[in-house]
């Protein structure tokens, strides 16, 4: 493979495109958007305001295809928590022991994720300029038609045209070879297109203008809505996660991120008022989340989030073009109840890299995080190993290592002692606050 | 006809009886008291045959009409449990 033109420069089109680095002998970054001088959210990556975590199977799969990034996240500033020994979590079955496993989370600002994997990826990014099409037709992808954002979609017609020349930058500093010819030609011949425009992504309609059949969709509503708002606060603290027992789903999470703040999430229907979101927050199940932002300062406003369907393109079943892969959020997006998409797109990526572009890859990969955002809850089992999850570390591991994208075990033992020993008292509120160096 | 407990079981004796937990099918019981000592002469003889006549000593009291649905309702119970693959038998 000679060129290979990875569209969106997001964090799954600048993982796709670090992964393609041992396929092709050239990989372009076309991103639409303009990157923040430092690690702030964009205009167009409107969730980079809310919660991201990456799970245990995204930070191997990270640090595989970009060693020594995770490190770096973290000398930046962002928290490493087990799950669930570092996390105060109120499941629907009761408090959590400090029982470690192998599952593990990174929290921290998205745009911080960005930035960090940018500086380490060393691939060029093209800033400023769309993808309006495909080149190509039924059996190959052959490029991509390129337009600029500026009053609506114009295609580039000439050099030095008035706000219609991309910026060209690198995210090395690298000389940029033949790329400003490549920006301002109307199309990027390439020999494998990956589209990684996430949920807005139009690669259907444009595949259907050359003739490619639909693609099969799925739609699945969440039937939550989310409320961020970030505060000024200590990052020694557990990472802590009210879940809900039944409908309504309300429920919260407090993350510690970067800079000695606290992104703090409401999920269910979260009024967007100052007074309401923590009386919201109050309402939950335990009031734990509410007693430390109120005391906390506000870090910004709280932002809406109500785009939370889940949504499959099953692409691997489509008769695709040779040439063409669509990778991260185009394919699967699944509500940030599991906080799986940037994990995937690491998983993805490296994939990818083992094994080369493959659309099949892609779906099975995200696969699993689908079938969990959609599952329906699941009923019966026995109910004193439901509750025995709470102590013991086998059986926590068995939910953990599934929710962490590690390959799942089954601990018979513990699940045999679970039916038939005597169940651990549970833990009030106050023993489970206690178990950290933090007083209610 | 030898029996063997199956390596997919994980069992123990408890105040309440044997009780078993399949890894592979899920399957958790717990014994009764007569369920228990033939579990536990599995265990130690590994033979159906002995098993039978034992619990027909044991229980039978020279009755010769309840030494028959004893050994009878062991080898039920004995071939419920190969059924359920908490037990294995070759010949």
């Amino acid at each position: 493979m000679t060129r290979a033109v990875v569209l969106g420069g997001g964090l799954a089109g600048v993982l796709a495109a670090v992964a393609l680095t041992r396929h092709a002998d050239e990989v372009v970054v076309v991103e639409s958007d303009h990157y923040p001088a430092g690690p702030r959210p964009r205009r167009g990556l409107p969730q980079s305001h809310h919660n991201h975590v990456l799970m245990t199977g995204g930070i191997r799969a990270l640090d595989a295809l970009l060693p020594g990034v995770v490190d770096d996240l973290l000398a930046a500033g962002a928290h490493r928590r087990n799950l669930p020994g570092d996390c105060l979590i109120f499941s629907g079955e009761g408090w959590f022991h400090r029982v470690r496993t192998e599952a593990d989370l990174i929290a921290c600002g998205r745009p911080l994720l960005d930035e960090v994997v940018r500086r380490h990826a060393a691939i060029e990014v093209v800033q400023g300029v769309a993808a309006v099409g495909l080149t190509g037709d039924t059996r190959k992808v052959t490029g991509v038609r390129l337009g600029t954002v500026t009053d609506g979609w114009k295609h580039i017609a000439a050099p030095g045209r008035a706000g219609g020349i991309a910026e060209i930058r690198t995210t090395t500093g690298a000389p940029l070879g033949d790329l400003p010819e490549i920006a301002r030609s109307e199309v990027i011949g390439a020999d494998l297109v990956v589209d990684a425009t996430g949920r807005r992504s139009a690669a259907p309609t444009w595949l259907a203008a050359l003739g490619v059949p639909a693609i099969g969709e799925i739609t699945v509503p969440s039937g939550v809505a989310y409320a961020t708002r970030l505060y000024e606060g200590s990052g020694e603290i557990p990472a802590v996660l009210v879940h809900p027992k039944y409908t309504p789903a309300r429920g919260g999470t407090l993350f510690p991120i970067e800079g000695n703040r606290w992104i703090v999430t409401m999920t269910g229907d979260p009024p967007l008022d100052e007074a309401g979101f923590l009386a919201y927050a109050r309402a939950l199940r335990d009031p734990v989340i509410a007693d430390l932002i109120e005391k906390a300062k506000p870090a910004g406003p709280i932002r809406p989030c109500r785009d939370t369907a889940n949504r499959r393109r099953h692409f691997e079943d489509a008769e695709l073009p040779e040439g063409f892969l669509a990778v991260g959020d185009s394919v699967v997006t699944v509500n940030p109840v599991y906080s799986h998409g940037m994990s995937v797109a690491a998983m993805t990526a490296l994939r990818i890299a083992e094994e080369g572009p493959s659309q099949r890859a892609v779906a099975e990969v995200a696969d699993r995080s689908w079938r969990m955002a959609v599952a329906e809850p699941r009923k019966g089992g026995d109910a004193k190993v439901g509750r025995a999850v709470l102590s013991s570390a086998g059986l926590a591991a068995e939910v953990f290592h599934g929710q962490a994208l590690i390959p799942a075990v089954r601990d018979h033992q513990a699940v045999f002692r679970a039916m038939v020993d005597d169940l651990v008292e549970p833990l009030t509120a106050e023993q489970a606050i206690s178990q950290f160096a933090w007083a209610r | 006809m030898a029996l063997t407990i199956s390596d997919d079981v994980i069992w123990q004796e408890t105040a309440d009886g044997v009780s078993l937990y399949h890894t592979e099918t899920g399957a958790f019981s717990t014994l009764n008291e007569t369920g228990s000592k033939i579990w536990m002469m599995v265990e130690q003889t590994g033979e159906r045959e002995p098993i039978a006549l034992s619990m027909s000593r044991a229980y039978a009291r020279g009755n010769e009409a309840v030494s028959r649905r004893i050994v009878t309702e062991v080898n039920q119970f004995i071939g419920a449990m190969v059924e359920n693959g908490m037990l294995l038998e070759e010949a």
